[in-house]
């Protein structure tokens, strides 16, 4: 049982390496990387019976890894990256039911290499340790736009892996020269962040360290000004990419400025909260106002997921319960929300091999629970009430309201932005007469089981938001409790 | 006898190799400057060899006699052999290494 | 109780969207029916059962059905309310929606979707009794989004014609930016009231905590979206367009539900409201302006729903001007009349359309009164009841509002509010005896109507014709029951009863010369209307408002999207990382220059390099 979290990170690897060694076939392939999913979604499972909200960080495994440079294999589990960990195990599964058809090898083992490396990514407490789960998780991203994404995927797949590569640097950076100054502190190489968090930088060396870890989530996230890489990676990434890029990896931008930047940085960051706040405000709308001209349906929701990435992150930078719960859950409904809607953008150019937004239309006639579906998860990213989006929306906003009325009133605009273009896509896509004879089939029974999952978790997060708050609501309490 | 006159001579005799080696495209040319070059560190080796009066010197010197012989050797063969291929001894030739006209 | 009254209708929509969705071809008509009506029969009962409660002196109804959310001060339960306000909505809406679905189930009938459409109509009545019955501001406001969402899938039925979603996209989008008012209006109450409980009884106990500015802040947001979903000025161009929808729909939400919500939570929040008697009048005039400019719309319209669509708006600006004057009671007592009459008309004119194969426009019909009898009897009580002719259901509310803008004192509403009336006579009857009077340019091939649908219209005509001896005056010799029973915080006005028969008189009068007029006009032939002048033209294509928001707002985002799309990302944010890239190609580029393969360069470079070598350890170990 101590060992729990590092079975929940390193299992997926260990059976895509034993797959790998015996040269297992496609088949068993297959059943491996799913069961793998199960697994894992089984132990966090426990994790989850076990986890006390009222706790700090628990289940540690604290082991010497590289002792003469203080590197350490630490890792564990609080409400935070709880909540992140739930969301990676929740949207594997099915993902892999969605590759049901996935002939190509590599693309499974890049699955199963890339959730050992976000899993690791949010349970590690290590910077090095973290900083090698982060990279490693940008590789299995790195080979499959650049091996099986479509359109200019080898240009995309380089930009989106200099750019990162950009950040990661920068955060490197910082960390080595935090374990530096640690060393000439305390007279021993550290990493560990609890001991880091002890420390105390003069402000100006602060300064550039907070800067070298923003940039790197910064761009991961993104927020407007690093975000050229999304729309192109986005569009010629295969589906299970793009949900891990947009419900997984995008979120642990915002984990990283939480987990990372509060600890370590508190007071600098607030010198850049104005800043950071403002680009977000700016991101919000240069966002939704940039998908209404997009007609690639997948483009288009990379940006859609900007604009709500730009809201977590102003939520996040308005320090009270309100604005913090609310960006912390809607880290969780945005990622099922957004998965849900990839999936079904996937759903559609398997089937008309297209995403032209101009070149579909009338599939409402042909393909009734596709239409559901499909209108679903595009509302719930709209934020409708009875979905998650919502109740997260609703409380970034009224803590914007606490922290002043400006800011609430600019945030509340997150109700009329994701409007603008959603609404005139659905016409598009969905109704009116087809303009593409392509025969069109309904959801069939084995993809209707990988939706429903989603679905109901959005509605329940939606209408009794009180199963999920009690696991969070202690520890942002007490994390402001220690800022204020 | 001042050891001047050595230090002049080699001197000398090594910019005369240093200059060939540099402004000379012909293979041959090319590699009796080096020899040149090489015979006047062998003379500063035996003029120091006399001066400081240590024998390890002109052993040294004597070393580089026989593997100036061998170099000989070997270089003419290769000469040769690269003549056989491309038909040309001009040393300007020779530039599959260049990145320059690769971009 | 309650709890079953608001579940119930979300319980059978989801089961018959999910029987519905499991497999799509098989009708299942008797299903449909059974559960779309059912529950709207069910819960009208327990509607009924729980007013009846409320008026034998039972106190407000309170229950909770489960904890929402528990943030910080956020405590929000899911949990409703019965007061004497709540109660008489929820009557009405539910009695009123029961016929309506009955209506439908006629309506329909033939429809391949039969089964989506009365889950839709269940979600749209589930919302609506949400919002009304509500217990605190953000369950209210749930309920407010749902019945926006509801209108658009159901304006958006007929799914296959690209504009009939274009009109729901304009509905659902004008309701969001009320919402974005609503919500800042909630979020800044629950901030100012943070810590004392966020239900309306609590919020009621602590409204004085609350600086003036800030309430007033509050109050104009949460108007905006009263604005927006009952389609006031500005926000009320959605209102016509959304006609597209199928009748049923266009008489339960856009005359008798969904639209008086904004009514409803003015009243609602008539304890902030009768603290800003400023931002009332601003409701007032608001109000008024919306009925005139509807009414005068209406005047020159030919589709027969959009004329009662623009009915409905010039209605719904008697009601703001009621409840922004502080008479909250008349407000919600003309909501209950408008609600019997304006259903009616609706069901009436879809009675017509279809018996007339679809067709739409006025002065294509005529001389339907024999053929369609029934119809044209019911018609005609709404009709007289909405122009404001006594004993009919409109007089008594419409008389009671006017003489609250006179006793206010604010004339310009009042003479705006009284030559609406006279207008709402004439564009009434205009579509009245071009309808059924008028002689037909070419004749006509009609349809008999399913019992179905003509049984709801004769309940709701006698609605039509009682449901104003509810609220008489004390002048007329009544003692506004409903008034007394809602007891709601009215402004007093004082006003003599002679004043008061004079002005019903004016009233009258005014009604009746429009509705002369109209017969002078169009009972013998009606001729549609036609742009010869420059008012006309302007009139008819609705003062250019569309056209209007379209350069405004809709091009300006359409403009910066494609200058995000082909300037500033590419060119800026991009162009600034390829600057940074292009350099590094460039230097790379001149140092390939120096490796050019060519040996004698390279024994060049090896002597430089050996020259500074030896310069260095010359002049740094000093060797000379």
């Amino acid at each position: 049982m101590s060992n729990i979290l590092t079975n929940i990170i390193f299992l997926p690897l260990f059976i895509a390496v034993i797959l790998g060694v015996l040269r297992a076939p496609l088949k068993l392939l297959k059943v491996g990387a799913f069961f793998s999913s199960i697994l894992v979604l089984l132990l966090v499972v426990f994790v989850i019976i076990d986890f006390d909200p009222k706790g700090n960080m628990q289940l540690i495994t604290y082991l010497p890894w590289i002792q003469s440079a203080g590197i350490f294999y630490y890792i564990g589990v609080d409400a935070l990256s709880l909540v992140v960990l739930t969301l990676i195990v929740l949207l594997m599964p099915p993902l892999y039911l969605y590759m049901y058809h996935e002939k190509r090898k590599g693309y499974w083992y890049n699955m199963m290499i890339l959730q050992t490396g976000v899993t690791g990514a949010v349970l590690s407490l290590d910077l090095m340790l973290f900083y090698l789960f982060w990279e490693t998780m940008l590789l299995p991203i790195f080979i499959m736009i650049g091996m099986y994404g479509s359109g200019m995927h080898q240009y995309n797949s380089m930009k989106i892996t200099l750019m990162t590569i950009l950040g990661s640097m920068s955060m490197l950076f910082s960390i080595l020269y935090i374990g530096y100054i640690y060393f000439e502190t305390y007279g021993i190489w550290s990493f560990s962040l609890d001991k880091l968090s002890l420390l105390s930088f003069n402000p100006q060396t602060s300064l550039w360290l907070t800067a070298g870890f923003l940039l790197a989530f910064v761009i991961k996230i993104p927020l407007v000004g690093f975000h050229t890489w999304m729309a192109p990676a986005y569009g010629s990434a295969p589906t299970p990419a793009v949900v891990i890029m947009s419900s997984i990896m995008a979120k642990l931008g915002i984990y990283g400025i939480w987990r990372f930047g509060f600890t370590l940085f508190e007071e600098t960051l607030l010198f850049y909260t104005p800043f950071i706040i403002t680009i977000a405000l700016i991101g919000l709308l240069y966002y939704a106002i940039r998908a209404v001209s997009e007609n690639n349906l997948r483009r288009m929701f990379a940006y859609s997921s900007g604009s709500h990435l730009s809201l977590i992150a102003l939520g996040l930078f308005v320090n009270n319960i309100y604005a913090w719960g609310g960006s912390l859950y809607f880290i969780a409904t945005h990622a099922l929300a957004s998965a849900g809607m990839f999936i079904m953008i996937g759903l559609t150019y398997q089937r008309f091999r297209t995403l032209d937004i101009n070149s579909l239309g009338g599939i409402a006639q042909k393909a009734p629970l596709f239409t559901f579906f499909f209108a679903f998860f595009a509302l719930s990213i709209a934020g409708i009430p009875g979905t998650g989006g919502f109740v997260a929306e609703l409380l970034i906003i009224i803590g914007a309201f606490k922290e002043n009325f400006i800011l609430g009133f600019l945030t509340s605009f997150t109700m009329l932005s994701a409007m603008i273009y959603i609404f005139w896509m659905l016409q598009r896509v969905l109704f009116g007469q087809p303009n593409n004879s392509t025969p069109f089939a309904d959801l069939n029974i084995k993809e209707t089981l990988m939706l429903l999952p989603l679905v109901i978790l959005l509605i329940l997060t939606g209408v009794v938001p009180s199963l999920f708050t009690p696991y969070f609501e202690p520890y942002l309490t007490q994390l402001l409790g220690v800022a204020s | 006898m001042s050891p001047d006159l050595f230090y002049l001579l080699v001197s000398l005799l090594f910019s005369i190799g240093l200059v060939g080696l540099l402004s000379r495209k012909n293979l041959f040319v090319i590699y009796m400057s080096i020899e040149l070059m090489l015979s006047s560190v062998n003379l500063l080796l035996a003029t120091l060899s006399k001066v400081l009066g240590d024998a390890n010197g002109s052993v040294m010197a004597l070393l580089i006699i026989a593997i100036i012989a061998a170099e000989a050797a070997l270089f003419l063969a290769m000469i040769i052999h690269l003549y056989k291929e491309i038909r040309t001894i001009d040393a300007d030739e020779f530039n599959q290494l260049s990145e320059a006209e690769q971009c | 109780m309650l709890n079953i009254i608001v579940i119930l209708p979300f319980l059978s929509a989801f089961i018959m969207a999910v029987v519905y969705l499991s497999n799509t071809k098989p009708q299942r008509y008797f299903f449909y029916t059974l559960i779309g009506v059912g529950s709207p029969t069910i819960i009208t009962i327990l509607s009924l059962l729980s007013a009846y409660e409320l008026l034998n002196g039972a106190p407000t109804i309170h229950t909770t059905l489960l904890t929402w959310i528990n943030i910080g001060e956020f405590n929000i339960d899911i949990s409703f309310m019965a007061d004497k306000l709540s109660v008489v909505m929820i009557s009405f809406i539910t009695f009123i929606a029961t016929f309506i679905h009955i209506y439908a189930a006629g309506y329909m009938k033939d429809d391949e979707a039969y089964g989506k459409f009365f889950s839709y109509f269940n979600l749209f009545i589930g919302s609506m009794l949400l919002l009304v019955l509500a217990d605190n501001p953000i369950m209210m406001f749930i309920g407010w989004e749902l019945v926006g969402l509801s209108s658009y899938l159901l304006i958006g039925f007929y799914h296959t014609e690209s504009q009939n979603i274009t009109a729901a996209n304009k509905a659902f989008i004008l309701n969001r930016v009320g919402d974005f008012g609503f919500i800042m209006g909630i979020a800044l109450l629950f901030v100012s009231l943070e810590g004392t409980g966020f239900t309306f009884s609590s919020i009621k106990e602590n409204i004085s905590l609350i600086p003036l500015d800030t309430l007033n802040l509050i109050g104009i947001f949460l108007f905006v979206g009263a604005m927006g979903k009952s389609a006031q000025i500005p926000l009320y161009v959605w209102l016509p367009d959304a006609m597209a929808g199928p009748t049923p729909v266009s008489a339960l939400i856009h005359a008798a539900t969904m639209v008086t919500a904004g009514v409803y939570m003015v009243a609602r929040y008539s304890f902030i409201y009768e603290e800003l008697p400023d931002v009332g009048l601003f409701i007032a005039y608001i109000g008024a302006f919306s009925a005139l400019l509807a009414a005068i719309i209406a005047s020159y319209q030919s589709d027969i729903k959009k004329i009662l669509a623009y009915s409905t708006m010039s209605q719904l600006g008697y009601m703001f001007i009621a409840v922004g004057l502080g008479a909250y009671s008349s407000g919600i007592f003309h909501v209950f009349t408008h609600a019997f009459f304006k259903a009616l008309l609706f069901m009436g004119a879809g009675g017509i359309i279809i018996a007339l194969h679809h067709e739409q426009n006025i002065f294509k019909m005529g001389g339907l009164k024999k053929q369609l009898k029934l119809v044209y009897i019911t018609m005609f009580i709404a009709t007289l009841a909405i122009s404001g002719i006594p004993p009919f259901a409109g007089f008594f509310s419409k008389d009671a509002i006017l003489m609250t803008t006179y006793a206010s004192e604010h004339y310009l509403i009042w003479i705006m509010a009284t030559f609406t009336a006279g207008l709402t006579a004439f564009y009434m009857f205009r579509l009245f005896f071009s309808v059924f009077h008028a002689t037909p340019k070419e004749p006509l091939s009609v349809h008999s109507l399913d019992k179905s649908i003509t049984y709801p219209l004769i309940v709701l005509a006698f609605g039509s014709a009682t449901a104003g001896f509810l609220g008489v005056n004390a002048a007329y010799g009544g003692d506004a029951l409903i008034n007394n029973f809602l007891a709601l915080p009215d402004r007093l006005t004082h006003i003599s009863h002679s004043t008061e028969y004079l002005l019903g008189g004016l009233n009258v009068l005014l009604a009746l010369s429009g509705m002369l007029l109209a017969y002078k006009m169009f009972a013998a032939t009606a001729n549609e209307p036609i742009e010869n002048t420059f008012f006309s033209k302007l009139i008819i294509n609705k003062f250019y408002v569309d056209e209007f928001y379209v350069m405004l707002i809709v091009k300006p985002i359409h403009l910066s999207s494609h200058l995000i799309a082909n300037f500033i990302d590419p060119k800026i944010i991009d162009g600034f990382i390829s600057i940074q890239i292009n350099t590094y190609t460039k230097v790379a580029v001149l140092f390939s220059k120096l490796q050019n393969g060519q040996v004698r360069y390279y024994a060049l470079y090896i002597l430089t390099g050996l020259s500074l070598m030896s310069c260095y350890m010359i002049y740094k170990l000093g060797v000379i």
